[in-house]
């Protein structure tokens, strides 16, 4: 971390309680080590730790930590430190590469994949900034997390206060009592905060607020406009693969025409290929190199190119959580009663879409409610709540085009 | 075009709790916090009104608003079916 940062303040909202990097208590990474932590909060010593010596690592969060990953980390010569200090050996010990750190992040597949980045990588905003105060409410070891992290671990007068995602009904008191300066939240979040604290927000002394994760429309920025007239309001295109990409300040919705196909130094160029967004940046991750095709639709209007959201279907993004329908299929049709199942994201108010899925059950039934609460009950066992179907229609038999398709 | 009746909705309310293995109380006043009603279950609330009415519900023309109690969600999606 560079020096004039250690004093930077991290408040960790859950239990009240404010330190700094310097006074963070010091913990060792067996790197190469995946850090498992019950608590976005938790994962900073490991953080500073990296900082200082480079040790390999990476952060993940317990809900995601799933026996299959555990032992694919564990071939891939990880060491899993669990959240009470416990540490499992890597199954294929290998010497750990100074500096590197991973990222989990969803693969096409939904099999989550690892990104290589290091400190330098993941810092997209760094030097002299305006002091802030800034709300961190992603999940640990996500992209965005270690967006908001790296800049309260590269540059001074960047405050952290740290909210766990299962604790964001609570933010805004927090970012009253706290004084919140900045934050950065998918279109969700901010939907959800405006419908859940509109007597409050305007309280929170907002400056800076960022938009990412998902799609953003013009709707959600004209409404957080209402609230914080005097704000900046910006959206930013990242991912893990590619970095940040595209940071748009003006208040509008899509970015300037005039941004496609523009050679600048150490900017990521832009291009649009059929309706595909396609970027060659300069912060990328490890071993992608050229121009990335993103899988993300593009719309040009008015002198914009707006995202409008994944042109493959298989990921459907549940208020910025990605789930692909290929992993929730799996799991329907691996129950003893289901002969079929297709999956697909339903638009909803709130959170964009809805994982819901059409089944047929091996007895043909199509009225046996306790059937669905059973799949119900079985999904959420296997999957995160996002990616839980909401809704399950049964089917007499398998549609006749489906049974076609090589992926059914 | 149907419309979904505030008992029905406290009805489909009700189910979309179940099936979390959680209560609807009967005061309309509770707080969607404490009774663990969350964005995903308002959600799936919606979807389950816009198939009895078999139309889309358009919530941009509900503005925005506080939503924190039980008869904010039924006061809102009752509101929204007639636009």
């Amino acid at each position: 971390m560079s020096g004039a940062a250690s004093s930077n303040r991290l408040i960790d909202v859950r239990s009240g309680r404010t330190t700094t990097w310097a006074d963070l208590r010091h913990v060792d990474i067996p790197a190469p080590a995946a850090v498992v932590v019950d608590s976005s909060f938790a994962a900073l010593p490991s953080v500073k730790a990296h900082a200082e010596t480079g040790a390999e690592f990476l952060v993940v969060a317990a809900g995601r930590m799933e026996q299959a990953l555990r032992t694919e980390l564990r071939s891939a010569g990880f060491a899993i430190v669990d959240p009470d200090g416990g540490v499992e050996a890597a199954l294929v010990p290998r010497p750990a590469q100074d500096g590197r750190l991973w990222l989990l992040t969803s693969g096409s597949t939904g099999r989550p994949k690892q990104i290589g980045h290091t400190l330098a990588s993941l810092t997209t905003v760094s030097g002299d900034m305006s002091a802030r105060t800034w709300l961190c409410p992603y999940s640990p070891g996500t992209y965005a997390w270690w967006q908001v992290v790296t800049l309260a671990l590269g540059s001074a007068g960047q405050d952290l206060v740290v909210v766990d995602p299962s604790d964001l009904d609570s933010w805004v008191a927090a970012g009253i009592e706290y004084g919140v300066t900045a934050a950065s939240g998918t279109p969700t979040f901010w939907r959800q905060t405006m419908m859940a604290h509109k007597d409050r927000l305007a309280d929170v002394p907002l400056q800076q607020i960022s938009l990412g994760g998902e799609p953003v429309d013009q709707a959600v920025l004209d409404q957080l406009r209402t609230f914080f007239p005097d704000a900046r309001i910006s959206w930013i295109y990242a991912s893990s693969e590619l970095g940040a990409s595209i940071v748009v300040h003006d208040g509008r919705a899509g970015f300037p025409v005039e941004w496609l196909d523009r050679d600048a130094p150490d900017r990521p160029r832009l291009f649009v290929e059929g309706d595909e967004l396609v970027i060659s940046s300069p912060h990328h991750g490890a071993g992608l190199d050229g121009a990335v095709r993103t899988g993300d639709a593009v719309v040009i209007a008015d002198g914009r190119v707006v995202i409008t959201g994944r042109i493959d279907s298989d990921e459907i993004n549940v208020g910025g959580a990605k789930v692909s329908a290929g992993v929730v299929r799996g799991v329907l049709t691996s129950h003893p009663d289901v002969a079929w199942a297709h999956v697909r994201g339903r638009k909803s108010p709130l959170v964009g879409n809805l994982v819901v899925a059409e089944v047929v059950l091996t007895s043909g039934e199509t009225a046996a409610p306790e059937v669905v609460e059973a799949l119900k009950a079985w999904s959420a066992d296997r999957l995160p709540d996002y990616g839980v179907p909401r809704m399950i229609k049964l089917l007499e038999e398998i549609p006749a085009k489906e049974t076609l398709k090589s992926d059914v | 075009m149907s419309s979904v009746s505030r008992e029905q909705l406290r009805a489909l309310m009700g189910e979309v709790l179940a099936t979390g293995g959680k209560a609807l109380p009967d005061d309309d006043g509770a707080l969607l916090a404490d009774i663990g009603f969350r964005s995903l279950d308002f959600s799936e609330l919606a979807l389950r009104v816009e198939d009895e009415i078999d139309a889309e519900l358009n919530f941009e023309a509900a503005g925005l608003r506080q939503i924190t109690t039980i008869a904010d969600v039924l006061d809102l999606l009752t509101e929204i079916q007639d636009q």
